[in-house]
């Protein structure tokens, strides 16, 4: 029966014209979004392979110089495109690609792709996330929404309970009906975009598995879809108001929704502005130690401390230059109020991350979105670890400066400086993101609501089509 | 092969079957006369389980519509008044579809022999059926219980809208069926074709059988008479 009713349901809908059409639209739509995406995603690795290479050439041939100089002079962090992004670019484009590493100084990233935009960005960008996200489902509603309700207007399904038709089977014959073609013009685009991410040159990390668990994650989605749409064909008795029911039930969960939690989240707990965020940092600075200033309160404690702690009287007589050693200790200290005040906005970020996951409750679109974009690394988490790791690389260079500074200078020796070989001496940025179990670890949040939201909407299907 | 005994089905205090006693056997072709709202269709859908009796019993075959209402769906076939297919689809895969949900394996040879057999032209077989007319998809309809085999036929005005030649084709179908030992009953209006092909009139009124006769027993024009007599048409028209 369900064999049966999968093989008229797929006759019926490919000798429908305006199925076929949506098909080709949508088709087509998804391979001009898959060469868009690659283009920018191509070009994008180019610039970030060159940019890493250019930046590192000119840290390393700075020549003879103060390593407070070079530690000043500075250096960047750059953002690996990865090349999942092809397909969900995430906050890619409004987090920013670089971070300039310097001293004294946590810098945020720079270079918002977005900012570069004009005002025709607000309408967004065709890209395969959006055709995933948002377009597909509208095809589903489209193939889908007098699935069961034509049967009722025709007529057909008098005839088919007189067959003996077991409810659950026919629709069952025609969820499969449904999800297979889009399934298959799903895992064409997925296959093709692994293909050309492998042959691309410098791909970076691609993994098959990362493609296929976002290829589960948007085949979970389509199911959960599909599930409502026919419970609305199934529970209401005319097309037209099924299609209705259907395109709300798309504003609301896609559109509305996703903008509810939004809202939500930014007036429970909304991120200080820029002007505050700096104002608070630099109060904190002031109350501490100034690497810069040696007449302090803070700076003169520690002077007493180094040289009680060492046995002796004077700065000049320490092991050390002891301006190294307060550079690095005023770094230190910086660094703790770095962390305090980004760990305070990593805090508002989890608070909200939590109302959307309470939402993500009504809307089985959040919690595609979030795992989507933490599989293909352009998510917040995934920018958050980027910036982390960039600020533990500054803080490192900065005490490796300082060290060598301390270690092979004398107190007051401001003029000297290092080989031009010493840079190549510190370590290049290397950024791992998190590998796809712990990007599992951290969304099985997610994972456990689309599980929910999954066979929780096949249960209902089944008891509200047991007999129809 | 039919047996309805006390059937009764209300709506709050309005009685759509009342206490409905008939049989159909095997080889009979019962017709159930009456106007609208007399409880025809009433009767096909509870043989059909669309709807659940008051009170009452209804059989198929010795299987109890009520407590078995899907092993009963085995043993019959139904054609309602207005027969609609998937009209995307031709009579051979309409015919596949229906017998696929009624679990019978058949072959195009075999589909094609049915749609031959229920009289539909061979040039029609692979036409969408979009472009049937009434008669043509009701001997699609034929077509359906022939492949299923079914032992009993409940047909709901199935000449209504047919032109005087379809319907008479469509008699002769009946004939057939009736010769292979099915049991068909058949609600309709149509006065004359029920003398034609019927075994067996019944007359309803306000949910209850009023009369009964054996096809043989009477002549048209009686049958005509004791139908108005019985619907009290006379009396409106003197």
């Amino acid at each position: 029966m369900i064999r049966h009713t999968f093989t008229k349901e797929t006759k019926e809908l490919w000798r429908d014209g305006r199925v076929r059409i949506a098909f080709i639209i949508v088709l087509l739509l998804t391979v001009i979004a898959v060469i868009i995406s690659a283009n920018y995603y191509k070009n994008v690795n180019e610039q970030y392979v060159e940019a890493s290479a250019n930046e590192r050439e000119v840290w390393d041939n700075q020549g003879e110089k103060n390593p407070h100089s070079a530690a000043h002079y500075g250096t960047y962090a750059f953002k690996p495109k990865y090349p999942l992004s092809l397909i969900d670019q995430g906050v890619d484009k409004y987090t920013g690609t670089s971070i300039f590493l310097e001293a004294h100084k946590r810098n945020e990233a720079q270079f918002i792709a977005a900012s570069d935009q004009t005002g025709l960005a607000r309408f967004g960008d065709l890209t395969p996330d959006f055709i995933l996200l948002f377009i597909i489902p509208l095809l589903l509603i489209l193939i889908a929404y007098n699935s069961i309700t034509k049967e009722k207007e025709r007529g057909t399904l008098t005839l088919l309970n007189s067959q003996g038709a077991v409810g659950w089977k026919i629709v069952l014959g025609k969820w499969l009906a449904i999800f297979l073609p889009v399934a298959i013009i799903v895992f064409v685009l997925f296959v093709s975009t692994g293909f050309l991410l492998s042959n691309l040159p410098d791909f970076g990390v691609f993994s098959w598995s990362s493609l296929w668990t976002m290829f589960i994650t948007y085949m979970t989605y389509y199911a959960i879809f599909i599930n409502l749409v026919l419970l609305i064909s199934a529970s209401v008795k005319k097309s037209g108001i099924s299609l209705v029911l259907s395109l709300s039930v798309w504003i609301l969960v896609c559109l509305v929704l996703p903008k509810v939690a939004s809202n939500i989240a930014e007036y429970k707990y909304p991120y200080p502005t820029r002007q505050e965020f700096a104002e608070n940092i630099a109060k904190d600075k002031k109350l501490g130690l100034d690497g810069h200033n040696p007449w302090s309160k803070a700076a003169k404690k520690l002077e007493q401390e180094t040289l009680k702690k060492y046995g002796v009287d004077s700065l000049s007589q320490l092991p050390f230059n002891y301006d190294g050693y307060r550079m690095q200790k005023g770094e230190e200290h910086e660094a703790e109020i770095y962390f305090k005040h980004y760990k305070l906005l990593k805090t508002q970020y989890s608070n909200q991350n939590s109302i959307y996951k309470i939402l993500a409750a009504v809307s089985p679109y959040l919690p595609t979105r979030f795992l989507s974009m933490a599989i293909a690394k352009t998510d917040y988490n995934t920018h958050w670890d980027f910036s982390d790791a960039a600020e533990n690389y500054r803080i490192d260079t900065q005490k490796f400066l300082n060290t060598h500074f301390a270690e092979e200078t004398k107190y007051g020796d401001w003029s000297w400086k290092a080989d031009a070989d010493f840079w190549k001496q510190l370590p290049k940025f290397q950024y791992e993101p998190p590998s796809l179990i712990e990007t599992i670890k951290t969304n099985m949040t997610s994972i456990f609501i689309m599980l929910v939201w999954l066979f929780g909407s096949f249960t209902l299907l089944f008891f509200t089509t047991k007999s129809l | 092969m039919i047996r309805i005994e006390n059937l009764t089905k209300t709506y709050g205090d309005l009685a759509a079957l009342d206490t409905l006693n008939l049989e159909v056997n095997k080889g009979e072709i019962y017709c159930l006369l009456g106007a609208n709202g007399a409880g025809k269709t009433t009767t096909i859908n509870l043989l059909l389980g669309f709807i659940k009796p008051t009170s009452g019993n209804a059989f198929i075959n010795e299987i109890d519509v009520v407590k078995k209402p899907k092993l009963t769906k085995n043993h019959l076939a139904y054609i309602p008044e207005n027969l609609m297919l998937y009209p995307s689809l031709t009579a051979i895969e309409n015919l596949d579809y229906f017998s696929g949900i009624a679990n019978k394996k058949l072959k195009k040879h075999e589909l094609e022999a049915f749609l031959v057999e229920a009289g539909l032209q061979e040039s029609a077989f692979n036409k969408s059926v979009a472009k049937y007319s009434k008669g043509m998809r009701q001997k699609v309809g034929i077509a359906i219980a022939l492949a299923k085999d079914a032992k009993v036929l409940l047909l709901d005005e199935p000449t209504s809208g047919l032109d005087p030649k379809a319907s008479n084709e469509f008699g002769q179908l009946l004939q057939k069926l009736r010769q292979k030992g099915v049991a068909t009953l058949m609600a309709t209006h149509d006065l004359f074709r029920a003398k034609e092909v019927a075994t067996t009139i019944g007359v309803m009124k306000d949910g209850q059988l009023k009369q009964q006769w054996s096809v043989d027993e009477l002549s048209l024009k009686e049958l005509e008479d004791s139908y108005l007599e019985t619907m009290n048409y006379n009396s409106l028209q003197s």
